[in-house]
């Protein structure tokens, strides 16, 4: 088989205008002509994606981007108006909450169906069905109707499913947003292990987390176009930037907060101590926080940083006046900074990193960027640092 | 569609099939055996209305008794009707399914007409047994006879069936115009009166009726009375033209179905 999965150049779709009876009447004319819809509002345009064997791909953008129109297509559901797209294997697709899922079927009748619909043969089926009902781990409810099941008991069996089938492109859409902790743990833990395992990857999300965890490169869409390919951080990275600017500019609107006139962050991203940007390090390894700030006095402002555990709680803050720390002028009011963690000592888990931007004095907080880190690794310590310390010979009390 | 290497879609048509046949009756008690009641009470009433109150001929019932020449018929006659009717449904009824995953739709209409077919053939055996215990003359070599028109009728619901329900995704008029049609339909085919009382320029229109001939060729043949003919050639040759043009039409309209529902 084919070690491309999935090719799409140039790939556009439009959507018919159906407002009135007529409008089908003509539609339906020029189908059956074989000339395709007539009138149509543009959902994608010009996108190219290459997907092999063992990628892992994230696709981001806003709502309404054209996301699932581009799944869709991958998965072989819409037909795209312009541009070829070629698909190879299996494309297990668990777009929405549990497609491939009758809402009347039982949950074990849809197992059924849903590896039908993946072309499975009943005894491929047949053997997978425990591992399934066990995975999904929702008890008697596999016996009832889909409808019955909370959003969350659809994923999780969505999920399994999915799992058990092993396609050849796994396409996940927002799936692990629902769910519980405990199971969107489950779900990730099986994600690492099926990419690890060679397994491929298509991953729609709005959580850059997700993304920067589990794809190496990823597609941002906008407005049906693609606006940028790259790695999943430096689409992650840019995707966040243009958040913080729209927020920015719908706060510079607002005519409480006077913009240009008070210190403000551009951007902060992490890197390793090699220069690569990252968000995700190993236990004990140096962690550079880099951010550019604005002052508009062209004053050297003072920044502050702290790192919270992702549950809230407060690991570590500091000032950088307190240190006597000047940010360095990159141009008249732009300011670069760093701070260097040197072999880090957080414990692993997920943190966020913040930066706040004062004025000189260090008194009054103005902007505050936070960005999200994960730090890997095996080790028996608990608590959120490693404290230094050392085991010394005992004694007795004196 | 192609199914992917090594796998083929023979067991989601089963899943649909199996689907089909069950969801009408599950979580009733009295299961299938609906299937057969709906059926029975539209046959007395009409075998009331139209051999007892209206009284049809009894010379022109080909030597069966009004409510055997009826029943015969009417079975057959809902296998196309109820086979039109859940064609038209399945479509909208698996939305969910076809927005999301890819799947050859047509599946959907030959397990609709496919279980519909099943649990009127049942119901059909079932009758046409009783009529016999009754002391109707059912002649079963004859029913084995009328079984390659019944494909026939098969194929013919099949490819009507397949070109309404893409036609009704396009056009949503068609489901209401397809409910009066089925009426004036099944008055137009000799159900509830034999043919014979139809003046004769009309009766040669009416016999252009695919369902108007199978109908007449069944209680033919299940009276023992002939074997087969050479119009029955045709049925089969116009069934299998109706399957292949009803195809055509859903294959060039399934793939916007997702568009369009």
């Amino acid at each position: 088989m084919s070690d491309v999965l999935v090719r799409l150049e140039g790939v556009g779709k439009d959507y018919p205008l159906l407002a009135s009876g007529a409008s089908r009447a003509r539609m339906l004319v020029s189908l059956l002509a074989g000339r395709g819809a007539a009138s149509h509002a543009t959902a994608l345009d010009g996108i190219d994606l290459e997907i092999r064997r063992g990628d892992a791909v994230g696709i981001v953008g806003e709502n309404g981007a054209g996301k699932s129109t581009l799944i869709k297509i991958i998965a072989g559901v819409v037909k795209p108006s312009r541009g070829t797209a070629v698909t190879n294997g299996r494309v297990g697709a668990l777009l929405e909450l549990g497609s491939g899922f009758h809402p009347d079927y039982t949950g074990r009748e849809n197992i059924y169906l849903s590896s039908a619909l993946l072309g499975l043969s009943r005894r491929e089926t047949e053997d997978k069905v425990e591992a399934i009902v066990s995975f999904a781990d929702i008890g008697a409810h596999i016996d009832e109707p889909i409808k019955h099941y909370s959003s969350g008991m659809v994923v999780r069996l969505g999920f399994a499913v999915a799992t058990a089938l092993s396609p050849d492109l796994l396409i996940t859409d927002e799936v692990l947003a629902v769910g519980d902790e405990s199971f969107q743990k489950k779900c990730m833990r099986w994600l690492e292990r099926y990419l690890g395992g060679g397994g491929t990857l298509l991953l729609v999300s709005h959580s850059m987390y997700h993304v920067q965890t589990l794809c190496r490169r990823a597609l941002w869409i906008h407005q049906g176009r693609p606006r940028l390919a790259g790695t999943a951080f430096d689409v992650a990275r840019e995707y966040l930037t243009y958040h913080e600017e729209k927020t920015r500019v719908a706060r510079a609107a607002a005519p409480a907060a006077v913009s240009g006139t008070q210190p403000r962050l551009e951007s902060i991203w992490l890197e390793r101590a090699s220069g690569e940007g990252a968000a995700t390090f190993a236990l004990g390894e140096d962690i550079v926080l880099r951010g550019i700030a604005l002052e508009p006095d062209d004053r050297t402002p003072a920044l502050l940083f702290g790192i919270v555990r992702a549950d809230g709680t407060p690991v570590y803050g500091s000032l950088s006046i307190d240190a006597g720390y000047a940010a360095t002028r990159l141009a008249e009011r732009r300011y670069a900074f760093a701070v260097r963690f040197p072999a880090a000592p957080l414990l692993p888990g997920k943190y966020e990193i913040r930066a706040h931007v004062l004025e000189p004095e260090g008194l009054r907080l103005f902007d505050t960027i936070e960005t999200a880190f994960v730090v890997t690794g095996e080790t028996r310590d608990f608590g959120l640092v490693r404290l230094a310390h050392e085991w010394i010979p005992g004694r007795e009390a004196p | 569609m192609p199914a992917p290497p090594g796998h083929s879609w023979r067991w989601l048509l089963a899943n649909f099939l199996k689907r089909e046949v069950s969801s009408r009756y599950t979580g009733s008690m009295g299961g299938i055996l609906w299937a057969l009641a709906s059926p029975l009470v539209q046959l007395a009433l009409y075998a009331l209305v139209f051999g007892v109150l209206l009284r049809a001929p009894a010379d022109a019932l080909g030597g069966w008794r009004f409510p055997a020449f009826l029943a015969i018929a009417l079975w057959p006659w809902l296998m196309f009707g109820d086979s039109v009717k859940r064609a038209m449904d399945c479509i909208p009824a698996n939305t969910s399914l076809i927005r999301k995953v890819a799947f050859p739709h047509e599946l959907l209409i030959v397990a609709a007409v496919g279980g519909t077919f099943f649990i009127h053939l049942l119901g059909w055996a079932a009758v046409l047994v009783a009529l016999r215990l009754w002391g109707e003359p059912v002649s079963f070599a004859g029913l084995l006879l009328a079984l390659p028109l019944l494909a026939a009728q098969f194929a013919f619901t099949l490819g009507v069936g397949a070109f309404l329900a893409a036609l009704q995704v396009v056009l949503r008029d068609v489901e209401q115009a397809v409910g009066l049609a089925l009426t004036v339909v099944f008055y137009a085919t000799p159900i509830v009166y034999p043919l014979a009382l139809i003046p004769a320029p009309y009766r040669d229109w009416l016999a252009l009726n695919p369902l108007a001939y199978v109908v007449t060729r069944y209680r033919d043949l299940l009276s023992g009375a002939g074997g087969w003919q050479p119009g029955d050639i045709g049925v089969m040759v116009a069934s299998l033209a109706t399957l292949a043009a009803g195809l055509w039409v859903f294959r060039r309209l399934s793939p916007w179905f997702e568009d369009l529902l």
